[in-house]
């Protein structure tokens, strides 16, 4: 069962949000307020347990609780557990989540426009690369959103969207971050790392999910901002501009435009094509270029760097 | 669903004028230039992923943004706005159609489009049956397997999110599938034809006369 006192408090969270701000590379003047706003109620929810299953499992249930009472879940919820012991990564992948890392899920209510709540799986990616990069660890993205370091994965992120039977929609994310863990499964060891891993630190796991929750709260706020123009400057039918200071965010923590890269929705087991990034879209489409030269762009699947 | 089919009408109709006539929209505002001419053969996308585009059949200009807008589909141009040429046009505004030659499988679909329920993709994404109904299919094959309104039928996939698609229609039996699971699909291309069990035999039949008609 969840301890009484909150693991982490909203509070701290905030604190951290408002700390942060003066370091943020996003939308100038009153646009930070609204931002923030849109974000704040990440983590107003922190359940903590000592062993899960599997952190997304558990907020479906708290999601279908909250609905047999006929109330809600709140938006923003978070599940975190010290250990899992049903974790997997997409497919059918395995993900070792032992004691020493960080393994949450966050449920948030499916009020963006569906090109914006698209935009949701690049907005966590670069929550958990910065959160690295403030703890001294050079990660980077590769589209979409998986965070490595010199190719090792030290962040794995799922997003799923689930409905209720009376229609309410929630987006869960959830997020795995290798903080203190420092040994792998035989089979993962060559393809992980943890912050502990690459800097030889130890670090306070509150402190970490406090950091990345904050960090969630800006990006997954900035998402929100970003619909707010879109529909300002004429609508939700082209994204255009009005992606940009999340499009540009992600573009800076990437390194994988440029990259020579293998594509496919399960690239481990059935690969695509092979082609070279070029960038990403306004939408957060890979845009590639073929053998032949001609132009692709995928909004679904996954890579892998061939160079 | 109309259990009522005119066979001759039908089939007369798609005989006298078997074409498809493909209008083209305006994406959005945008000063118009058209590229082509009327009767122009014009192709559609080709290449293994379909990443080579169609003929270039106009160009639309907003705020200095130029996008040359490309055919979706192989056949003649049959008729051009001119009056929208070199204008300001609004989003939606009807530019020219395309008029596309119906192949005997196509003349099937199209019929059969007007009898089945048709499912469509709720965004542009990829799709993929949901794991008990690929199972099924895979079992006894996509005509056996029954479905109503509230089952997860479908993942969409968009930017690694997975969502799962609960079926809306009619009960009935999945009688066509217009995708091939993975490939992206834009919005509102219909995912599924859904048909009532007792109205299979019906839909046999316009296959077997199309069939045994059509040469």
């Amino acid at each position: 069962m969840p301890q009484d006192k909150p693991w982490v408090s909203h509070a701290e969270i905030m604190d951290r949000l408002r700390a942060d701000a003066a370091g943020h590379c996003g939308p100038a003047g009153g646009a930070e307020e609204r931002i923030r706003r849109y974000g704040a109620p990440v983590g107003c929810v922190v359940e903590h347990h000592p062993r899960l299953d599997r952190c997304m499992l558990r907020l479906r249930h708290l999601v279908h609780r909250a609905r047999a009472r006929n109330t809600t879940l709140a938006s923003g919820t978070v599940v975190v557990a010290d250990s899992l012991s049903g974790s997997s990564g997409r497919f059918d992948r395995s993900w070792h989540a032992p004691e020493g890392g960080l393994w949450l899920a966050l449920a948030w209510a499916d009020t963006l426009l569906p090109r914006y709540s698209a935009l949701l799986p690049l907005a966590v990616g670069i929550a958990c690369c910065e959160t690295v990069r403030a703890l001294g660890v050079d990660g980077a993205i590769r589209w979409v959103n998986d965070v490595h370091a010199d190719g090792r994965k030290l962040a794995g992120i799922l997003s799923e969207t689930m409905a209720t039977p009376d229609g309410e929609r929630f987006h869960l994310l959830g997020i795995g971050l290798n903080v203190n863990n420092m040994d792998f499964p035989p089979e993962l060891t060559a393809a992980a790392t943890s912050l502990r891993a690459e800097t030889g630190c130890r670090y306070e796991r509150r402190a970490v999910a406090i950091r990345l929750l904050a960090r969630l709260a800006w990006n997954i706020g900035l998402v929100h901002y970003c619909e707010e123009r879109g529909l300002a400057e004429g609508g939700a039918a082209v994204a255009g501009p009005a992606t940009a200071p999340l499009i540009d965010r992600w573009r800076r923590l990437s390194d994988s435009p440029g990259r020579r890269v293998v594509y496919g929705y399960d690239v481990v087991k059935t690969p695509l094509y092979r082609a070279r990034v070029e960038d990403i879209d306004p939408e957060g489409g890979l845009r590639m270029v073929l053998d032949d030269g001609s132009l692709l762009t995928e909004y679904s699947g996954e890579i892998r760097y061939l160079d | 669903m109309s259990q009522k089919i005119h066979f001759d009408e039908i089939i007369g109709r798609y005989r006298s004028d078997p074409y498809d006539y493909v209008d083209m929209h305006a994406r959005h505002t945008g000063k118009v230039r058209f590229l082509v001419d009327e009767q122009a053969e014009v192709k559609g996308p080709s290449g293994e992923w379909k990443h080579i585009p169609g003929t270039p059949l106009y160009e639309i200009t907003r705020e200095r943004n130029t996008k040359v807008i490309t055919s979706e589909t192989n056949g003649t141009v049959s008729a051009i706005n001119w009056d929208a040429d070199n204008t300001f046009v609004e989003a939606g505004e009807k530019l020219l159609t395309i008029r596309h030659p119906l192949k005997k499988k196509e003349i099937i679909e199209a019929i059969l489009q007007e009898v089945l329920f048709l499912f469509p993709a709720p965004e542009r994404a990829r799709y993929y049956f949901s794991m008990d109904i690929q199972s099924r299919i895979e079992r006894k094959g996509a005509r056996s397997v029954l479905v109503k309104p509230g089952d997860e039928i479908i993942t969409m996939s968009l930017m690694k999110r997975d969502t799962p698609v609960y079926y809306t229609g009619e009960p009935g039996i999945i009688h066509s599938i217009y995708f091939r699971p993975g490939d992206s699909i834009d919005q509102g291309v219909p995912l599924i034809g859904v048909c009532a069990e007792e109205k299979l035999p019906l839909v046999q039949k316009i296959i077997t006369r199309v069939k045994a008609d059509w040469e």
